[in-house]
């Protein structure tokens, strides 16, 4: 096992993410608002050694109490409506939302008008815009590191 | 294809059983007027037995077909049909807020139940299990899914044929090749097309790619599922080359657009073979050497064997498709009868321990994962062409097409009025193993569920449309 976990380093150096920073984090619970299924693949990879986001301190926690920000992604299913504010309303002061790919922004949603209800800004208002479809894990890290910044400056 | 009446439906739903057709999925079509009950045989060939409804409702087909359990509570959901006979007829798609309507009652001492979602502790998508438990011990288990229900087929409605892709597509991501292709063969069906050998080879090298990073996504699951950090990361790595490839090859990670209604247009130089063939083999090569190691921890290796069994009967009673039966020792699977595509000679493969547990479904994985890397070393030989499939007979109005996606076998059905899509039902694998996940996690503990859940590590999206 050990022979594996030694190559894992050099995958980082494919991808052009700044180095970590010190006494920083950031917590994040993702909601599955009625994606394809392809944002939470990609999101799935950020844990892989290539981006390896915790080293930045940015991991999924299990809890919307244990959480700065709301990673939402897909067009909000009428179904999915009540779970995602609820989720929200459980989070601890102060909370940030991120939007998450194309469908999350409202942009060419398809499906059935009634069984929707749109862009994730139309429940919550919404502080970080990561548009794609689906975003890759690149844009994705970086979008989030941003977002570490954003939150430590103010 | 004929329209029956009620008790001749049945009959000729019996009929094909004898004659050895499975049950390929049903849907209500026409606003819920009639519905269509598909049956493939054992070449491969199609039937469609439709049966008009009387005062809402038709005769139900669930005590010849368990596994037509959930199409028919779809269809009385979303279409208002009704199936004398399918007692009780359970909220499926509808979210029922009283909880006796949609689960099954279970009563005893010290009995209990665990609610669990529809938002989950990690990245995964969204949907409800009401497990029953005595202390950790699972005594049955209720899903509800349909969380993620975005109406796509309704809305796909009236587009034209090769516009309907897109809705199909958006189903799922994970599957966005299978299912578009299920859909883009149901098309050419109504349109008596036939893909060329260029068209069967380009269409066949999408689908491996898409199965070759599914399937590496699977075994990190399952490493996931167990905590084993080392495997989870190494496979990991690997699922984000194969999907670095699928943007070189296909312009886009999941293959999104890459499969069209009527042809096709990838095209590949010598050299981009080339460079994919190499990338590929380096893959196959990580990967390989990423599963001896697996082999070797004894730690991981004991937490698989025994955990969340599905055997041979029960796959032929719930339906289960993919390499979830392959696992069980059925050794079923489309690509072997699958002319639209160009699998010559192709056998499917059992774990030689076929016990159909946690242990058997990941080695399964990892025979597929050999055999995708066989065939896409066989087609990528040369430079890929766009290519056009050709008319070989006259048209229909029904159309249907099965692809063997990484979950299994994918119907899709297309019913077209003109060059419009007057109905499109897609029936994914993953929709087909739901039921057999619920069933697979009774009489195991509690804590092995998401680990029984992540060796089937079906879509949600792809069965809630």
């Amino acid at each position: 096992m050990l022979t594996l976990l030694r190559d894992l380093r050099r995958l980082r150096r494919t991808v052009s993410l700044p180095a970590p920073g010190r006494g920083r984090s950031l917590a994040v619970r993702h909601v599955d608002a009625g994606s394809c299924n392809g944002c939470e693949h990609e999101l799935t990879l950020l844990a892989s050694p290539y981006y390896d986001l915790q080293r930045f301190g940015l991991g999924v926690v299990a809890s919307p109490r244990h959480a700065d920000v709301l990673l939402v992604t897909g067009p909000v299913t009428t179904r999915m409506r009540e779970p995602l504010l609820t989720a929200h309303a459980a989070m601890p002061e102060p909370r940030l939302v991120a939007a998450l790919g194309d469908c999350a922004l409202g942009c060419g949603v398809l499906g059935s008008p009634g069984e929707l209800l749109g862009a994730v800004d139309t429940l919550l208002s919404v502080d970080l815009r990561i548009p794609g479809c689906p975003p890759t894990p690149e844009t994705i890290a970086t979008a989030l590191l941003e977002l570490v910044d954003r939150a430590h400056a103010g | 294809m004929t329209v029956h009446a009620a008790l001749s439906y049945r009959e000729a739903i019996q009929a094909a059983l004898a004659d050895g057709f499975r049950f390929g999925g049903l849907h209500a079509a026409e606003g819920g007027a009639v519905v269509r009950t598909v049956l493939v045989g054992p070449e491969g060939t199609v039937r469609v037995e439709s049966v008009r409804a009387t005062g809402d409702s038709v005769p139900t087909i669930v005590d010849l077909v368990p596994a037509a359990g959930w199409d028919e509570r779809e269809a009385h959901d979303l279409y208002g049909v009704g199936f004398d006979g399918h007692e009780p007829l359970r909220p499926l798609v509808e979210h029922d807020p009283t909880l006796s309507h949609w689960t099954v009652h279970v009563k005893g001492e010290d009995a209990y139940q665990v609610a669990v979602g529809p938002i989950h502790a990690g990245v995964i998508e969204s949907g409800h299990f009401r497990i029953h438990v005595v202390g950790d011990r699972i005594l049955h288990l209720d899903a509800r899914l349909f969380y993620k229900h975005r109406g796509l087929e309704r809305a796909a409605e009236g587009s034209s044929l090769e516009h309907g892709a897109a809705y199909v597509g958006r189903a799922c991501a994970a599957c966005a090749v299978a299912n578009r292709l299920a859909y883009a063969h149901a098309c050419e069906d109504t349109r008596g097309l036939d893909a060329t050998p260029e068209l069967a080879r380009a269409r066949t090298i999408l689908l491996e790619l898409e199965r070759t990073w599914s399937h590496l996504n699977d075994i990190a699951a399952v490493c996931a599922g167990v905590g084993l950090a080392a495997g989870n990361t190494h496979f990991a790595a690997l699922t984000e080359r194969a999907r670095r490839l699928n943007a070189v090859v296909g312009g886009h990670r999941f293959l999104f657009g890459a499969v069209e209604v009527g042809g096709s247009s990838l095209d590949l130089d010598a050299d981009a073979v080339r460079r994919a063939r190499e990338e590929l083999g380096r893959i196959r090569g990580e990967a390989s050497r990423g599963w001896r190691e697996l082999q070797f921890n004894a730690s991981f290796q004991d937490r698989l064997p025994d955990v969340g069994v599905l055997r041979p009967e029960e796959v032929d009673r719930l339906g289960t498709v993919g390499p979830a039966a392959r696992a069980a020792g059925v050794a079923r699977d489309v690509r072997a009868d699958s002319p639209r595509l160009d699998y010559p000679g192709f056998q499917p493969r059992t774990p030689e321990r076929p016990d159909g547990d946690v242990r058997a479904r990941l080695e399964q994985r990892a025979l597929e994962l050999g055999q995708s890397f066989d065939v896409l070393g066989r087609l990528l030989d040369g430079p890929v062409r766009p290519a056009l499939a050709t008319a070989a007979r006259s048209g229909s109005a029904i159309g249907v097409g099965l692809v063997e996606s990484a979950r299994g076998a994918t119907l899709c059905v297309v019913e077209r009025e003109g060059d419009r899509l007057a109905r499109v039902r897609l029936r994914t694998g993953s929709y087909a193993n739901w039921p057999s996940v619920a069933f697979a996690a009774a009489d195991n503990l509690l804590p092995d569920f998401p680990l029984i859940n992540k060796s089937f590590e079906l879509c949600y999206a792809c069965a809630d449309r």
